[in-house]
């Protein structure tokens, strides 16, 4: 028997990327692509992204990927594949450009 | 696992930029940046499945009987990438066939290790190598007793390839 609350149960996507949005702006907001902050960069989203995920507070594990690239022309692609509950679980994925950056940021929501 | 349980397990593809209309794309733009966000909807069954999620029964299970075996997944996703990429030159369409198509061969090769009670999450990227800088991370939410990932990059003269795979224990 469980006896949780009923909550909304399912992976919201409207909450989970405005986190990211708020989160990616914040961090490179206005910024030009800088090879030495690069790493404090993707560090600062992720992190930004998994305490304020952490505070909805729902039974969730998430896995929280981050790609900063230069913009130089060249091409790159990004696929995966989940083997889940398709009823529980969820993904988002924001992309992200500016004038010299590239960011695609992808959340995979989990649930216990 | 209990037998009493009826457990929906389903397998999905996400893709980047959906090709066949199940995906979503919203896209917005502030003063000199554009976002677009992604995700998968299941067309109109998707508050049926939501509050249908199934009530589990208690297993009293404290943790797998079988961990992940990290090591063995590296091991397949280098023998993956090298063999589909080795000789390889980066080309648009080309490489949005291999993305998915690695995907699907990692996911099955993972699946057939065959670890109980495992939720699978299969990342590649492909791209083009001309200078350019980038830089990937990625953090989790877990318990880190239960859950592992392992990765692998391949490079050759005009390409990279990464892969990562995430295991994550569903109680």
């Amino acid at each position: 028997m469980d006896y949780q609350i009923e909550e909304e149960a399912g992976f919201v996507v409207e909450d989970v990327s405005t986190i990211i949005k708020e989160s990616v702006e914040a961090t490179i907001g206005g910024n030009a692509y800088q090879h030495n902050r690069v790493n404090q960069w993707t560090t600062s989203i992720v992190e930004q992204c998994l305490s304020q995920l952490s505070k909805l507070g729902k039974p969730f594990k998430y896995i929280i990927t981050c790609v900063i690239m230069q913009k130089n022309g060249a091409g790159m692609q990004t696929a995966s594949t989940c083997f889940w509950d398709n009823s529980t679980d969820g993904s988002c994925t924001v992309r992200w450009e500016n004038k010299s950056v590239y960011c695609i940021v992808s959340v995979f929501g989990l649930a216990i | 696992m209990s037998d009493k349980e009826k457990q929906q397990r389903k397998e999905k593809r996400v893709v980047k930029v959906p090709s066949n209309g199940r995906g979503k794309d919203t896209t917005g733009r502030t003063k000199d940046s554009i976002s677009t966000v992604s995700y998968i909807d299941e067309l109109g069954h998707h508050d049926d499945n939501a509050r249908l999620a199934p009530t589990m029964e208690n297993t009293y299970q404290m943790g797998p009987y079988k961990r992940f075996p990290a090591n063995a997944a590296t091991d397949i996703l280098k023998d993956v990438l090298t063999s589909y990429l080795q000789e390889e030159k980066y080309e648009v369409e080309w490489s949005q066939k291999m993305t998915k198509t690695l995907c699907e061969v990692i996911r099955a090769r993972v699946k057939e290790l065959m670890i109980p009670r495992y939720k699978i999450v299969i990342l590649v990227h492909i791209g083009q190598l001309t200078g350019q800088s980038m830089q990937i991370s990625s953090r989790c939410l877990w318990d880190a007793s239960n859950d592992t990932f392992a990765s692998y990059s391949f490079k050759n003269s005009s390409l990279f390839g990464m892969a990562t795979v995430y295991a994550v224990y569903f109680e």
